[in-house]
């Protein structure tokens, strides 16, 4: 095998640090680092950059009256007249044909509009695990670390959050666990699970439950605690916290399928 | 593949967007770098895909689709107030690969340290000091897109976003760095 130098090593830092390299060039580039100060710093600051931009910059999200705002617009049929917005925006300044575009097209969005921003989707939690459960299936990389057992997946999260995931629960047949990540739930580090039922992907974010606006939802038993259980956005949801950590169980499955796995996921902590 | 997911129903297509409103407005404020503006810019977006839904192709990255309109409004924006859309120069010089290489031999992990303890005002002067194009990438990288999906929201090569990706990641590091002398 031949050493890699410091230029093909900086070309595959990018790659690496966001889990894109294959095994072999991996280990290849690891020896490097283990190695070479100058390339091990730069990789060293580029992790650095990447969990200042993830963790600190303002990630700032729409506003209840301008999501109101905008499906008010998206709902009010052609012939009847909007009211006019209290500022002076760029697209009524350059007349964009927001109005006229949106009149053609959408005679029929009263019921969609109405349906898309639910209750539940008010309240910051649902909404962030919603939201998160779809990073999840649109990410090209939502794994991090593949399930090699818990012994794997566990450890794996050492160092890289401020908690410990209270997560015991290796998968099986019915729930196989493809693996985990780390992410971000509003504003704190979450680890991050995915299990399949079948053809759903399912997400499992398990986060520091302190400060946030838990949602209102009835609570159903599950196992030995009380969970929340409903569905957003045509999305399933079971919520529940022990001790200070929240978890949110979200997927396309069933609700049903959902707290089954979440019962596996209580009694096996 | 049935006809119907080949050629799908725009209030579908605009009710799947509607999930990733957060993350367009988001992309849209630090483009902007106006919480007002930003809005117009979602809402025109959306507008277009409504107009256009039916040419989102089913099965592909809806999410990138979304940015890529939401990118062009910015365009058009620029345009119309008469500046190069995404050319405006960065005030972050870029840095020789032998000046990269001698300073990160000087640092130590006691600086590293103080990158960390920089605080959300500083990262997002930083990332609002580069041009365009830069804190696109940068942004459009952060929301886990691949390299691929990224060039197909700026309309360049893939190559290109990996070049541009890593200057301007080092410009913003450049920055940073100032920030935490």
């Amino acid at each position: 095998m031949t050493a890699m130098d410091c230029s093909k090593a900086r070309s595959l830092l990018p790659d690496a640090q966001r889990g894109r390299l294959s095994q072999q060039p991996n280990l290849e580039l690891r020896a490097h680092l283990d190695t070479c100060r100058a390339c091990a710093r730069l990789d060293a600051e580029e992790r650095t950059l990447s969990d200042l931009l993830r963790s600190r910059l303002a990630r700032p999200q729409a506003s209840p009256a301008f999501r109101a705002r905008l499906a008010a617009r998206l709902a009010v049929p052609n012939d009847q007249p909007k009211p006019a917005p209290k500022r002076s925006g760029w697209l009524r300044k350059h007349q964009v044909s927001v109005p006229l575009a949106l009149a053609g097209a959408l005679a029929a969005t009263f019921l969609l509009w109405s349906r898309a921003t639910p209750v539940g989707m008010n309240n910051p939690v649902l909404r962030e695990a919603v939201n998160d459960h779809l990073r999840v299936l649109y990410a090209a990389h939502p794994i991090e670390i593949e399930n090699g057992g818990l012994h794997q997946v566990k450890p794996w999260f050492t160092g890289r959050l401020d908690f410990a995931p209270d997560l015991a629960f290796s998968g099986d047949d019915e729930f196989p666990l493809l693996g985990g990540a780390v992410g971000y739930f509003i504003d704190r580090k979450a680890a991050s699970f995915v299990f399949k039922r079948r053809l759903h992907t399912i997400s499992l974010f398990v986060f520091r439950a302190e400060g946030l606006p838990w949602p209102r939802e009835p609570q159903r038993p599950m196992a030995h605690v009380q969970a929340q259980v409903g569905s957003v956005n045509g999305f399933s949801f079971v919520l529940w916290r022990t001790r200070d950590l929240g978890h949110a169980l979200v997927s396309d499955a069933s609700t049903d399928s959902l707290l089954q796995l979440g019962s596996k996921l209580v009694v096996a902590r | 593949m049935s006809q119907l997911e080949a050629e799908p129903d725009v209030h579908t297509v605009a009710s799947d967007a509607l999930a990733h409103l957060d993350a367009l407005y988001a992309f849209a404020c630090h483009l902007a770098r106006d919480q007002a503006l930003a809005e117009d810019l979602v809402q025109e977006t959306f507008a277009r895909c409504l107009v256009g839904g039916r040419q989102f192709t089913a099965g592909t990255n809806l999410k990138a689709w979304l940015f890529r309109i939401l990118r062009n409004v910015f365009i058009d924006l620029r345009r119309r107030e008469g500046r190069s859309p995404i050319r405006a120069v960065s005030d972050v010089p870029d840095a020789s690969e032998e000046q990269v290489r001698t300073l990160e031999q000087l640092r130590g992990d006691v600086e590293i340290d103080r990158l960390r303890r920089l605080v959300a005002e500083d990262i997002q002067a930083a990332l609002h000091a580069l041009c365009d194009d830069q804190r696109e990438v940068v942004l459009l990288d952060l929301e886990d897109f691949s390299e691929q999906e990224i060039a197909e929201v700026m309309g360049c090569a893939a190559g290109t976003v990996k070049s541009r990706l890593a200057r301007a990641r080092e410009a913003l590091r450049a920055r940073l760095w100032e920030y935490a002398r």
